[in-house]
């Protein structure tokens, strides 16, 4: 039974060798370039929702801020389809693994440290001092503010990677609790049913949530740098 | 197909290759700085568990000392 629980997270291999690489790859399939100044439904809808995003998500950046719009909207589509693809049936979810996560969010958090210090440099620094710090208070301050300053990277990644994983183990769970209940009692089993798919709908929320969460505090951190 | 990679990655992607990311590849020399040191130190630690526990199965031979063991783990 443990070893069936986090089967479905271990790095699929296919005759020994490793598909990460196209799993990951997959979900550039979904998003065609468009071509054509009027292009078809798809590419329409597509179109039509990056640009309600990038409105929405961009709206408080400088012309700095705004040269990562590509990267910004790049990140959002990449983990929200990557986590809705992982909601199906035996699929594996890059994005349940915590080297994959941190793998996007340390080059983007340093990033936008290293544009704040690159650029503005003093109030980069002023940031490790809350303004009206008492005096006696100040020494710790500046200690809890470098803590918090590189705990976010990792912040980032675990809250990604736990939600995701949390998420998919508890769909494992109900799905086998509901079918050994089949056998047990009906009546016990179909409300199990309802509650996987409740917990189903959340997920699929979830899904899009922790991708427009993660891209949001890239994007204040840049915000805060620029 | 390396033309065709040329003109349709590198000559588009390349105001943000080279002015907009800087600071991210930047960021990415600080990952794969990160990765090396978690592993070099995993394979480190595994060689010097898999030396101790051959010494010990052999018997009568002297465990390395503290300098041997973490400076030179060949030895």
């Amino acid at each position: 039974m443990n070893e069936n629980l986090f089967a479905s997270f271990a790095a699929p291999s296919m005759m020994g060798l490793p598909i990460v690489v196209l799993i990951v790859m997959f979900p550039s399939i979904l998003f065609p370039t468009p071509s054509r100044l009027i292009n078809n439904r798809l590419i329409s809808i597509q179109q039509w929702l990056i640009q309600l995003t990038s409105k929405q998500m961009l709206a408080i950046h400088n012309q700095k801020g705004r040269t990562w719009a590509l990267m910004l909207m790049s990140l959002i589509l990449f983990i929200g389809s990557t986590n809705l693809l992982g909601l199906l049936p035996h699929s594996f979810t890059p994005t349940t693994q915590l080297s994959m996560n941190l793998g996007m969010a340390i080059p983007l958090w340093a990033g936008t440290v290293i544009t704040g210090f690159r650029y503005k440099t003093k109030a980069s620094l002023a940031h490790f001092l809350p303004q009206g710090t008492p005096l006696p208070l100040i020494p710790m301050l500046v200690i809890i503010e470098t803590i918090s300053l590189f705990i976010q990277p990792m912040a980032l990644a675990v809250r990604l990677t736990a939600n995701i994983t949390a998420g998919h183990l508890l769909i494992h769970l109900i799905g086998g609790a509901t079918l050994a209940l089949i056998n047990i009692s009906v009546t016990t089993a179909f409300i199990t049913f309802i509650i996987l798919i409740l917990l189903t709908i959340l997920e699929f929320a979830v899904a899009l949530i922790q991708a427009y969460v993660f891209t949001l505090l890239v994007s204040l951190y840049l915000h805060d740098n620029t | 197909m390396l033309q065709n990679l040329v003109k349709s990655v590198w000559v588009p992607m390349k105001p943000y290759y080279t002015q907009a990311y800087q600071e991210i590849w930047l960021g990415m020399g600080l990952m794969s700085l990160i990765v090396y040191k978690i592993r070099s130190a995993d394979k480190r630690s595994k060689a010097l568990k898999g030396k101790i526990f051959a010494s010990s199965k052999g018997g009568g031979q002297k465990t390395p000392s503290y300098f041997l063991r973490t400076r030179c783990p060949m030895a």
